[in-house]
């Protein structure tokens, strides 16, 4: 993301944490598949995730340990969440949301570690996920209920009149929903690490007399991020959810 | 702390397993979004951007329009309300829960 000015500043960019670095290259048929420090860190995010749980359901305790009772819970939380938002239809998408949640709050979380960086923080990943959820849900829809599935777009008890209008304002409010789906987590997760960075070198700027005013800012900010990371991956869960239900329960 | 007998914890262990059953077979309809904070902050992240994403997705399909059919600019500009009038359509829907008379207070 950084310019070629900004290598000069030796990495004082607020924005030179979201740079993409090149550590292995390959190339696959002419197709750029390059280890890059964003692979690494999803490597380290789904190794982290396996661990979690694997190490966690090791026991499989009746009474759980701390570790265990993490796993269980968070288990508990993405099956509720699918419970409340999608019925009992959508328990066999279980895997899948229970994929996704985790794996967007490792990278968001993993982000937090200082010098880590933030694998949600470059839209592309995120949109990459968006656009999974969002192909994924029209196949769902459209293998269970075929061209009904287009009712969905066809608001009931409108005036024939008004009809061609609502239909393609239902249809874009439809294609929105990739979009705002991936920027809201790249966005927060862009703004919140510049704001910490900035703030960062406000502390160094003013040195030891007046550091400890923005030092205070910042510990207050990662907590807020820390807060943000777990709220985004929720967002994303349960957003994902909500789509599906729109796919499979055929109502908005 | 008195000598009363209580429900014996057995009985209360049955009562909360079956409450839970209950709540496994429910369906989305009569359960609606869940409560607590922590999804009120979530919707307050969700609807801004769902704002914004409107007036882009729209824009963005009248200007792709307007290059494929050289109608510029005026695909852009009817997209560009049409895009703003589904923005606002998804911003109703994600709050529209809110204001149902079983949804959870304040």
């Amino acid at each position: 993301m950084a310019t070629e000015a900004d290598h000069g500043a030796g990495g004082h960019s607020p924005l030179a944490q979201f740079e993409i670095k090149r550590l292995v290259d390959i190339n696959v048929g002419g197709v750029d598949a390059s280890i890059t420090n964003s692979t690494v860190w999803m490597l380290i995010a789904i190794a982290a995730i396996t661990l979690f749980m694997v190490i966690g359901m090791r026991r499989g305790a009746l009474v759980p340990g701390r570790w265990q009772s993490m796993a269980e819970m968070s288990y508990e939380f993405v099956a509720g969440m699918l419970r409340d938002n999608v019925g009992t239809a959508g328990r066999r998408y279980f895997p899948f949301i229970f994929t996704l949640f985790m794996f967007v709050l490792f990278c968001n979380l993993l982000g937090m570690i200082p010098y880590s960086f933030t694998v949600t923080s470059h839209i592309i990943v995120t949109f990459a996920l968006a656009a999974v959820v969002f192909i994924g849900v029209t196949i769902i829809g459209f293998a269970r209920h075929g061209a009904h599935f287009l009712k969905l777009f066809v608001p009931s008890g409108v005036p024939i009149f008004l009809l061609p209008l609502l239909i393609v304002i239902e249809l874009i409010s439809y294609l929105i929903r990739p979009v705002s789906l991936s920027v809201r987590l790249f966005a927060n997760m862009l703004a919140g690490h510049t704001m910490l960075k900035v703030f960062g070198g406000f502390v160094v700027a003013l040195g030891i007399i007046g550091g400890w005013a923005p030092l205070a800012f910042v510990v207050a900010l990662t907590g807020l991020e820390i807060l943000i990371a777990f709220l985004q991956a929720y967002v994303f869960a349960v957003l994902t959810c909500i789509y599906l239900n729109d796919a499979i329960n055929l109502h908005h | 702390m008195t000598g009363v007998r209580g429900p014996s914890p057995l009985d209360d262990l049955n009562r909360r397993l079956a409450a839970i059953r209950e709540r496994r077979r429910d369906d989305a309809s009569e359960t609606g979004p869940d409560d607590t904070a922590k999804s009120a902050m979530g919707y307050a992240l969700r609807i801004g951007v769902e704002l914004v994403a409107g007036l882009v997705v729209g824009g963005g399909m009248g200007w792709l329009l307007d290059m494929w059919l050289g109608t510029s600019p005026f695909l852009l500009i009817l997209f560009f309300f049409l895009g703003a009038a589904a923005g606002m359509l998804n911003v109703w829907r994600a709050t529209r829960t809110m204001n149902l008379p079983d949804a959870p207070g304040d």
